[in-house]
């Protein structure tokens, strides 16, 4: 975990989420945000942990898997640079994990820590208001992606044999 | 007597007895003349020999899946309208083997299936029905490519025309520019008034017939009579269409529309329409192979856009319930067809009017289509 | 309205168009399970030289004694000694096909339909969408934008299965990559084996930028995928006419003849199978059409 001020600033401002908020709003949140440097099957989180961290991806990928009895971990999604790991440690409907998510790819993570920015957003009300609408998409996206992959596109047909 | 055979375009006239002569002559250079003639207590497309097999002094009665024949007495043979049947059989049969695949000592062969159609004359083509067999031409024979067996019968037929002055219940060919009079297309056309027949030459290949008949010059009288028949058929039609041309347009853009729920409720999907419907050309195509394997047929054989394997594709149905399926079959006669072959698929015949078991009559619901969309 | 409609090539008898030409099975290759590559050979030599295909055409196959299917051509256009067709058992046809050896012969007639407008978009972004089994009828236009590499732009593959045993022609990635196509592999579903991304093909639209200005986006899968690139495409401001899908109806002859094939006023055989989504757009959202 890297909480050099320098190193962090440059990272948080070229995250595009970063780029067009106020000036006060930005030193807020890099008061709350940590870098953390991470190699390749390093598990940043496990499926029950307690909520702590949000994370954004720089560098690297990070799987989501979640663990299937009978099935094993199977991987939901994949998180490239720019995407949000742990989004749901932020809206307070479920208190642990509900997937792990493991580094594939080596590179770093903007952490942010949870409970910190909860309470930056309950002060300022701005500021949350920021933060809730950018949040609003990622699940909004998430959302559609999901229900792609439920509706199984590339399922085999079940049609019986036919005359062609 | 005239000896002299009328040009191309000439109006002749002769009295109705002439035209055993003519089918005479039709079947001493080779033809198989069809015509219309009363079996089952409905009016089939069979051979002809004389004017003794055409229905004379029967008409039909005709509307929403309601058909029935009625003998009036009167002398006329080409007063009753088209029945179920229609021309396209004979240029389209219903089951036809397109070639044979054959095992020669472990290997596949292709035999082609040899056309040895009969030449067929077609005696009483009405003008929706001749329409509608220039329209089946465009679908079968292209200049990219033709079907075989269409092509070798279309091309040794030959069309006597008779225009239609007493149309029935279920008729609309003046909506639909394809009738009451035959326009183009035949080899012979023929007006039927009380005593005589007009006779009009559409063809050389008409005037080749005409050897030996006793043909008069056609009076103006005559000429005027005929013309007033039709001038009275428009008027007594059974159904109309107003406007069809602004049909492609409107449908394509009704798709979605409510009204299609209601058809649909009553549509049976059972394919009646599309069996006598004369322009429809829907076909599938199997193999049917011996049981050793040795040998297999490909038929072609009608098919119907209302049949739920029509639309089948790998695992789904693009197609699976009856309201689209209707859908599919109004807007494909009535508006995709202009942008597929450049002319409406339907002539006004009203056979689809007729035999529909549940009655369904397309001029109203095009009609309530329009009405519940204005609104 | 119509483009890019090919002459009839050499393997089709104008007079007798259900005919089929006979073409030997020169090798099976399974890609995926239930999914193989067929590449055969026409015996009549004459054929053999005349026939050609553009990207995106597809042949009508005939098995003898159980009947005929269209399967889309995936080889590469500028080699037609050898034409692949992939394939997916799903019918009477295919499933005999797929018990089929090297050596036995089949029927072909074609090809058929419209293709992928690669001649008209020269200095274009390549875009491709696609997944499962909508990736065969693309593989020639990957080919045909390879050799002819300095004719386009960006050339971009996104493409998707269900999981990583379904993904098709994985041994010609790298190649595809080394020749200058950008590569982006995404699965459904997957387990922790998997290194590569897990989600679907529309998102992918996500993970790169593109200029709408001077792209071109080309489309072929299941329908619902395809309506999803669509509207990614559509998002990005790509404008309709530069938007390309490949539909898939049943067929019964190749000729726009047999009717089976219609959606609105097209022939999907003849009018399509590659239509700009300019011409679909007005019958896109009518359910069951």
């Amino acid at each position: 975990m890297s909480c050099d001020p320098v190193e962090l600033r440059a990272a948080l401002q070229s995250i595009p989420w970063f780029q067009d908020i106020a000036p006060n709003h930005f030193e807020e949140l890099c008061g709350i945000a940590c870098l953390r440097q991470v190699e390749a099957g390093e598990e940043i989180f496990r499926e029950g942990d307690k909520e702590d961290f949000l994370y954004i991806v720089l560098e690297g990928r990070v799987a989501v898997d979640i663990y299937v009895p009978g099935r094993g971990r199977m991987r939901i999604f994949t998180a490239e640079p720019m995407d949000i790991v742990g989004w749901s440690s932020v809206t307070p409907v479920v208190r642990q994990r509900t997937a792990s998510a493991r580094v594939v790819l080596p590179g770093r993570l903007i952490c942010l820590d949870a409970q910190k920015l909860r309470m930056v957003c309950d002060e300022d009300h701005d500021l949350g208001y920021v933060v809730m609408r950018r949040l609003a998409n990622v699940v909004a996206s998430r959302l559609l992606v999901t229900r792609l992959q439920l509706l199984d596109m590339f399922a085999h047909p079940t049609g019986e044999a036919r005359h062609e | 007597m005239s000896e002299l055979i009328p040009e191309v375009g000439t109006i002749a006239a002769f009295p109705k007895p002439v035209l055993n002569q003519l089918l005479d002559n039709l079947r001493r250079m080779g033809y198989v003349t069809l015509g219309p003639r009363i079996v089952d207590s409905a009016v089939a497309l069979e051979a002809i020999t004389g004017l003794d097999d055409l229905p004379r002094g029967f008409t039909s009665e005709e509307d929403g899946g309601h058909y029935r024949l009625v003998y009036t007495g009167h002398t006329r043979y080409f007063d009753i309208t088209p029945a179920a049947q229609s021309w396209k059989q004979f240029f389209f049969p219903p089951r036809s083997t397109m070639f044979t695949y054959r095992r020669d000592n472990g290997k596949w062969q292709i035999e082609p299936n040899p056309e040895q159609a009969p030449s067929y004359a077609l005696l009483g083509v009405r003008p929706c029905d001749l329409n509608a067999i220039l329209i089946q031409d465009r679908v079968f024979l292209r200049p990219e490519w033709s079907d075989p067996i269409y092509r070798s019968r279309r091309q040794n037929a030959f069309i006597i025309a008779v225009d239609c002055l007493h149309p029935g219940g279920t008729c609309f060919c003046d909506s639909m520019g394809t009738g009451p009079q035959a326009a183009t297309g035949f080899d012979l056309s023929l007006t039927e008034l009380d005593d005589l027949f007009l006779l009009k030459v559409g063809s050389e290949a008409g005037r080749m017939v005409l050897g030996g008949l006793a043909l008069q010059p056609a009076s103006a009288f005559l000429i005027q009579s005929a013309n007033k028949g039709l001038e009275d058929a428009r008027r007594r039609m059974g159904r109309s269409l107003p406007q069809p041309e602004n049909l492609p347009e409107f449908l394509l853009k009704n798709l979605d529309h409510p009204h299609w729920d209601k058809v649909a409720a009553r549509c049976l999907s059972c394919t009646n329409c599309t069996q006598v419907c004369p322009t429809c050309f829907c076909w599938d195509v199997v193999d049917q192979p011996d049981l050793e394997l040795q040998s297999s047929q490909r038929v072609r054989t009608w098919d119907s856009c209302f049949n739920p394997d029509y639309s089948y594709v790998a695992g789904g149905n693009t197609r699976p319930n009856t309201r689209s399926r209707y859908r599919q079959w109004l807007t494909h006669k009535l508006a995709s067809w202009k942008h597929q072959f450049d002319v409406l698929g339907c002539v006004g015949c009203g056979r689809c009017i007729t035999w529909c078991p549940a009655g369904i009559d397309l001029t109203r619901e095009v009609a309530a289509l329009r009405l519940e969309s204005a609104s | 309205m119509t483009f890019q409609i090919a002459p009839l090539s050499l393997a089709l008898d104008i007079t007798r168009p259900m005919l089929p030409y006979w073409a030997e099975i020169v090798e099976i290759k399974n890609e995926a399970p239930g999914i193989a590559t067929y590449w055969m050979r026409f015996q009549d030599p004459a054929v053999r030289q005349g026939y050609s295909f553009h990207p995106g055409q597809f042949n009508m196959i005939a098995v003898p004694g159980y009947g005929e299917a269209a399967i889309s051509i995936s080889s590469d256009s500028a080699h037609n000694d050898l034409i692949g067709h992939t394939v997916r058992a799903t019918g009477n046809v295919t499933h005999t096909l797929a018990r089929m050896k090297v050596g036995d012969v089949v029927g072909v007639r074609g090809p058929f339909g419209t293709y992928w407008p690669l001649e008209q978009y020269k200095g274009y972004d390549i875009i491709i969408g696609t997944g499962g089994i909508g990736l065969p009828p693309l593989r020639p236009a990957i080919n045909h934008t390879i050799h002819n590499r300095s004719d386009y732009g960006r050339v971009v593959l996104l493409y998707g299965a269900r999981t990583p045993a379904d993904l098709q022609f994985v041994d010609e990635f790298k190649v595809w990559e080394e020749a200058g196509i950008e590569t982006m592999i995404t699965v459904d579903r997957a387990d922790e084996t998997w290194q590569g991304q897990v989600g679907v093909v529309p998102i992918l639209f996500y993970r790169m930028r593109m200029d709408p200005r001077k792209s071109i986006v080309l489309t072929c899968g299941p329908e619902i995928m395809i309506r999803f690139v669509v509207y990614e495409a559509l998002a990005r401001r790509v404008p309709a006419n530069h938007i390309f899908v490949s539909l898939e109806r049943n067929m019964k002859c190749g000729l726009g003849q047999c009717g089976h094939c219609q959606i609105g006023p097209y022939f999907v055989c003849k009018d399509g199978p590659v239509f700009s989504f300019e011409q679909l757009e007005p019958y896109y959202n009518v359910e069951d059409l």
